[in-house]
This record gives C-alpha cells, sequence and structure tokens, in this order.
C-alpha cells in the first residue's frame, strides 16, 4: 500500500477548483488533481486520456468533472469516462481528510460509496 | 410514443463521430436487436484531431479512432469497413449494398458526413492539392510538411487556419489567403480580426486574394519549382504544397437514391432527425434541419453537432423522449491559441471579461437579461459556465459576465 501525500490543506481548495499534486511527487507517472465538488475531495489522474489536458482546469459540476480542451467528462469518484472524445477512464485515487489537510494515496482505489 | 415499435435490425450508416455515437445511444437506451455500422473507409476514425496531432505526429491511426475494438463487441455492434451503400429501403425492412448484397433493417441512421468542397479553378485537382478530410487525406499530405516547405493555404476558415498553425510549427513557410475575414459572421470583426492577426504574428504571409489557376508540371528537374498559385491580386505564388479549406459538401447520395428530401445542402431532417422516408434518419454533416414549419434552419457542421443528432435520432428509434437542446458549442486550436464558441456571439451586446487580445479574454453575447453566446481564448471555463447560463436561461446582468463568478450563477448560487 502506498504512503499517502499531505496535498496541504482544504481550505486551499476553492469550491468548483482543483490543485494538482505533481508527477514527481505522485511516482505513478502523472499528476494527481484533487478536486472540491460542493465540497466533496475527490483525486483522479490529472491528464485526460483523450489528449493533453489537465483535468485540474476542468469544468467542476455535479460530481462530474469535464475537460478544458474537448468537453470529455469524468466522474469524480470513479474516473469513469461519460463522453466523446476520450474514451478510456482516468485513474482514481483514495483521499483522507485528516486535521484539515488533503491525504492523497496515488494507486488506492477509493471506497465505492 | 406509446404505440412505437422498437426496429429489430437497425443500420447506420457511416463510421465518424455521429454514426459511432449512435451506435453507443441505442444500447444506453436498451435497444437490444440487431446493430451494424458500415462505413466505406477502413478506420473508423475522429476526424478534428487530423489538422493538428495527427500531422504534428503526436498521435497516430490507433489514437485517432473513435473507440476500440473491444467497445464494439461489448456493444454487440457489427462493423462492416470498406462496404459501401446504395439504397436503403426501411418500410420494406431492408438496406441493399453497392454489390448487390442485402441486410435487413427497420430503421436506418445515415451519418454519411460529407467531403471537402473542391477548389473550382483550372488546375484545382493538380497532384500538389490537398484537401483534408479523412485519414487517408492527412497520410497523404504529412510527408510533404517538412521543414521549408513552401505551402500554401487556400481559405482560412476553421480548418484552413488549424493547418496554417500546424505547418508553421512544423517550420514550413507558409501562405494563407482568404478574400473575406474569416468567422466574422460568426464571431463579430474584433475577435475574427484578432484570430487572423495570429497567422502573421506567427510567420504567415496573409493574403486576400482568390485563386484563379493553379498550374503544374513547371517543375525543373530537381522538382524544386513547384505549383505556381496565380491569384486575382499580386504575385503568383509558388508553392511545394496547396491545400484547399474552403468547406464541405454533404454527402447525400444514399439518401436521394432511397427517396429522401435532399436541398443542396443536406438531406432534410426534422427535430427528430426524420427524414422524409419513414425510418430513414440523418445526423451529422450530411444532414440540414428544417423547423416544425418546414422551413429550413442553418446547416450546423460541429462535431458535437453530430452527437447531439446522434442521441436524438437513437432516442427517436427507441420511442423515447429526446434530450433536452443545448447551445450549439465548438472549439478550434491554431497558433497556440485554443478558442471555443458556444451559442450565438453575436446575437446581442459583445462583453468583454478580461482584457481582449490579451488571453486568456472572452467575450459573452447579452441581450434581454440573458446570455446568448460567448467565445473565449483560452479561456474555456467561461464558455462552459456561458453554455451553462444559456442553457439554463440564466438571468443575468452585464455586470455579472464582465467580472462576476460565471460558474456560481449558472448554479443559481449568485
Amino acid at each position: 500500500m502506498a504512503e499517502g501525500i499531505n496535498a496541504g490543506p482544504v481550505s486551499a481548495i476553492g469550491e468548483g477548483e482543483a490543485i494538482v499534486v505533481p508527477e514527481e511527487q505522485t511516482g505513478t507517472g502523472d499528476g494527481i488533481a484533487i478536486f472540491n465538488d460542493e465540497g466533496q475531495i475527490y483525486a483522479l489522474d490529472d491528464t485526460c486520456s483523450h489528449e493533453d489536458a489537465s483535468l485540474a482546469e476542468g469544468y467542476i459540476e455535479d460530481g462530474e468533472v469535464e475537460c478544458p480542451l474537448h468537453s470529455s467528462r469524468f466522474c469524480l469518484k470513479t474516473g469513469a469516462v461519460l463522453c466523446l472524445p476520450a474514451t478510456q477512464p482516468v485513474r482514481p485515487h483514495r483521499v483522507e481528510i485528516r486535521d484539515g489537510a488533503v491525504w492523497v494515496f496515488p494507486g488506492e482505489v477509493p471506497a465505492t460509496p | 410514443m406509446s404505440d412505437h415499435t422498437r426496429p429489430e435490425h437497425v443500420v447506420v450508416v457511416g463510421g465518424g463521430v455521429g454514426g459511432v455515437s449512435t451506435c453507443g445511444d441505442l444500447r444506453r437506451l436498451g435497444y437490444t436487436g440487431s446493430l451494424t455500422l458500415i462505413d466505406s473507409g477502413s478506420v473508423l476514425h475522429d476526424r478534428p484531431p487530423l489538422s493538428k496531432d495527427f500531422l504534428l505526429g503526436r498521435i497516430d491511426r490507433i489514437g485517432l479512432c473513435l473507440q476500440r475494438e473491444e467497445w464494439f463487441a461489448q456493444q454487440n455492434v457489427t462493423v462492416r469497413t470498406g462496404e459501401t451503400v446504395a439504397r436503403v429501403r426501411p418500410e420494406e425492412g431492408y438496406v441493399e449494398l453497392t454489390d448487390g448484397s442485402r441486410l435487413p433493417a427497420e430503421a436506418v441512421v445515415l451519418a454519411t458526413g460529407g467531403t471537402a468542397r473542391r477548389l473550382p479553378v483550372p488546375g484545382g485537382d493538380g497532384d500538389r492539392v490537398h484537401y483534408l478530410r479523412t485519414l487517408d487525406d492527412a497520410e497523404r499530405l504529412q510527408p510533404h510538411l517538412t521543414d521549408g516547405a513552401r505551402v500554401m493555404v487556400i481559405g482560412a476558415g476553421l480548418i484552413g487556419a488549424e493547418i496554417a498553425g500546424t505547418a508553421r510549427a512544423l517550420g514550413c513557410d507558409v501562405t494563407i489567403t482568404d478574400p473575406a475575414l474569416p468567422l466574422e459572421a460568426a464571431l463579430g470583426e474584433d475577435l475574427a480580426r484578432w484570430l487572423h492577426t495570429r497567422h502573421a504574428e506567427r510567420g504567415a504571409r496573409v493574403l486576400d486574394a482568390d485563386v484563379e489557376t493553379i498550374v503544374h508540371g513547371l517543375e525543373g528537374t530537381d522538382g524544386s519549382a513547384g505549383a505556381i498559385v496565380h491569384l486575382t491580386a499580386g504575385e503568383p505564388v509558388i508553392a511545394d504544397v496547396v491545400i484547399v479549406g474552403i468547406g464541405m459538401v454533404p454527402e447525400t447520395s444514399v439518401a436521394a437514391a432511397s427517396g429522401a428530401v435532399v436541398v443542396t445542402d443536406g438531406v432534410v431532417v426534422d427535430a427528430h432527425q426524420r427524414t422524409s422516408v419513414p425510418g430513414l434518419y440523418a445526423i451529422g454533416d450530411c444532414s440540414h434541419p428544417k423547423d416544425a414549419h418546414g422551413n429550413l434552419l442553418p446547416r450546423i457542421e460541429h462535431w458535437e453537432a453530430a452527437i447531439h443528432g446522434a442521441a436524438r435520432a437513437a432516442a427517436a428509434i427507441c420511442g423515447v423522449e429526446p434530450p433536452r437542446t443545448q447551445a450549439e458549442w465548438y472549439w478550434s486550436d491554431r497558433h497556440g491559441v485554443h478558442l471555443e464558441v458556444v451559442g450565438n456571439p453575436v446575437a446581442g451586446e459583445q462583453i468583454v471579461r478580461g482584457t481582449f487580445g490579451e488571453p486568456p479574454f472572452a467575450i459573452l453575447s447579452f441581450a434581454d437579461g440573458q446570455v446568448v453566446g460567448a467565445a473565449s481564448v483560452n479561456d474555456p471555463k467561461t464558455v462552459r459556465a456561458a453554455r451553462r447560463l444559456i442553457d439554463r436561461r440564466t438571468p443575468v446582468t452585464a455586470e455579472d459576465l464582465a467580472t462576476g463568478d460565471l460558474r456560481k450563477l449558472a448554479r443559481g448560487k449568485s
């Protein structure tokens, strides 16, 4: 089981916004985007599975993120791809809030509700 | 639609984004009958990356595919490539291929797209002249876009401008000509001019003449002379490659052979993508919508419009309510600029968000207390928020549009 990474205070991620834990820290071969959707925190691979775009810069709403380049949408909980042009999912990562800080566990699949 | 009978066999003609989406949508809506997708090409591929990432060598054939083979198997779609349809008779329950064989089909969706409009001048069909619509076109063009190659782009609309950007990125010596200011009608003069100015800023030569003739065959023995493009004004341009991007012509021959009403630019369809022939639908670039009174509406050639058409056709075939209409959206990438457009940016008063000409910035079109359109340069979030404001008919003020939190407004949390 991978070690968690402290991605900083929850308060640093505004509602509807996201931050990126850089590739050098995640060890997964991609950055991890950490999203705040109405106070819920989610983590996905940052790079869209279609072309080279940062999902952290996407439009976040209703449990989904919409890629800033071509509008493919991904489920924030599971990383499932919801519409074209992307056809492949992105990896979700488990997050935990400890003492107001976001901890992300690269490669750990989040529990399904 | 309670008396609706679902067909047992559906055939989709054309494997671009519209045709492939139709297959996925039919299965998503619970259609369990046989589903066949026929395409005359060899690869079911996406088109937007052709002018950019494919020519730049960033993605290959596999990367262009709309879906992987496993997907078609999972969706239980029979894919028949390299085959062409002659005519369809959904009322009689069949589709006839050009080899004379027949397939059962009580519903048929035409997603046949179109072909690149040919340059109607002498020499417009010479060896050095290229069009860009298919993977084959892109593979034929790509080896010519080398460092220092003299590239003449005719037409500076979406495809022409994108190819010019790609050719510059590859180090080509680019000349681009268009007698009009491209996108002026769609975006307004200011933004259209700002976008067009990027060509010169990135080192392309920009002309505004029409082409009169292209003379081929005068190459020297070292092959250095190139095609000579004679223009309505100014000196002729000598080019190694001529790329024409002057629009497309809808492919309507199957519809016409099947008895559907066809106009010069498309197969006429209603709001459910139904043609005049029962059981025959048309979507995407080959279709031309009409309103409830039978009047033709503007034809929309964008990528996402084909996806929306697919969703409506699938809903009609399955006898369920169509999805809600969404404002038209499209994008274009050239010279490092990511343009996004939604709705009609020229229908109202244009309000600038950010500083015009200094990306990221956007213009929002404001009329009767609502957003009616938007266009952004390297600021997609503004267009995505504007899209929701348009679709939700959210009341806004001019001040909101210039400086407000559009995402919150779109969620009704102003």
